[in-house]
């Protein structure tokens, strides 16, 4: 009798242990995890103020940017028809031969560059140099 | 006060007693599947926890879409200039 009394004790007893000690597990388990919840909730929102930007810029992007695309043809088609106005055409000039000299042969002007006159500084047909009129 | 049981009362008693201690026993087994799989529920939630963390920080430079889209405007304008400037040439080389 007695020892059926103890037992029914224990049983109890073991039961509600059991349960206390488990719900104190979840309890902090559900804790901690309801406290990520709510920094997830503010990580959300700091994505959503994040990306609430992205939208709008972005059709402002691809809109600019289609305008963009669309014009450069026509900006190539225009400085291609610049080059071709300004491009040199061989055609157009008319074929003049070879370059020749103005006037025959030309004389040579290495003497007057090393001070030698052989006709002297009064025929010479350029000015004769600085020392040639100090001494004269 | 003495309490007189029968044999077979005293024996249904014995047999709720296992019977508790069988459902004490089933209740931890089921209690402890809860708290692993809340210990999987809090596992998964920081691991959440770390990819809105990267998240925010990606989306941190979003932001700069503003600038992008004020610069693509003034390369617009740009654009616009040079169609006038090109038009004036072109004018120019062909008379």
């Amino acid at each position: 009798m007695n020892s059926l009394i103890v037992f029914t004790v224990v049983d109890i007893a073991l039961l509600i242990a059991g349960l206390a000690l488990y719900l104190w597990i979840v309890g902090t388990q559900l804790t901690r995890i309801a406290t990520n919840l709510e920094e997830c909730n503010e990580l959300v929102q700091a994505i959503k103020g994040n990306a609430e930007s992205i939208e709008g810029n972005l059709e402002h992007i691809n809109r600019t940017g289609g305008v963009v695309a669309g014009a450069l043809p026509l900006l190539y088609g225009m400085a291609e028809g610049i080059v071709v106005g300004a491009t040199y055409d061989a055609e157009k000039v008319p074929d003049r031969g070879p370059a020749l000299p103005a006037s025959g042969r030309r004389r040579s002007r290495l003497h007057d560059g090393v001070g030698y006159l052989p006709d002297g500084p009064v025929k010479s047909a350029h000015a004769p140099l600085a020392d040639h009129v100090e001494s004269a | 006060m003495v309490f007189a049981l029968t044999e077979s009362q005293e024996s249904l008693w014995q047999i709720a007693n296992w019977a508790g201690l069988a459902v004490v026993v089933a209740v931890a087994a089921l209690l402890t599947i809860l708290v692993l799989l809340v210990r999987t529920i809090d596992r998964r939630v920081i691991e959440i926890k770390a990819t809105l963390t990267e998240a925010k920080a990606n989306t941190a430079d979003a932001a700069l879409l503003d600038t992008t889209a004020a610069g693509l405007d003034l390369v617009l304008a740009e654009g616009l200039e040079h169609h006038l400037f090109l038009g004036r040439v072109l004018k120019k080389v062909r008379s």
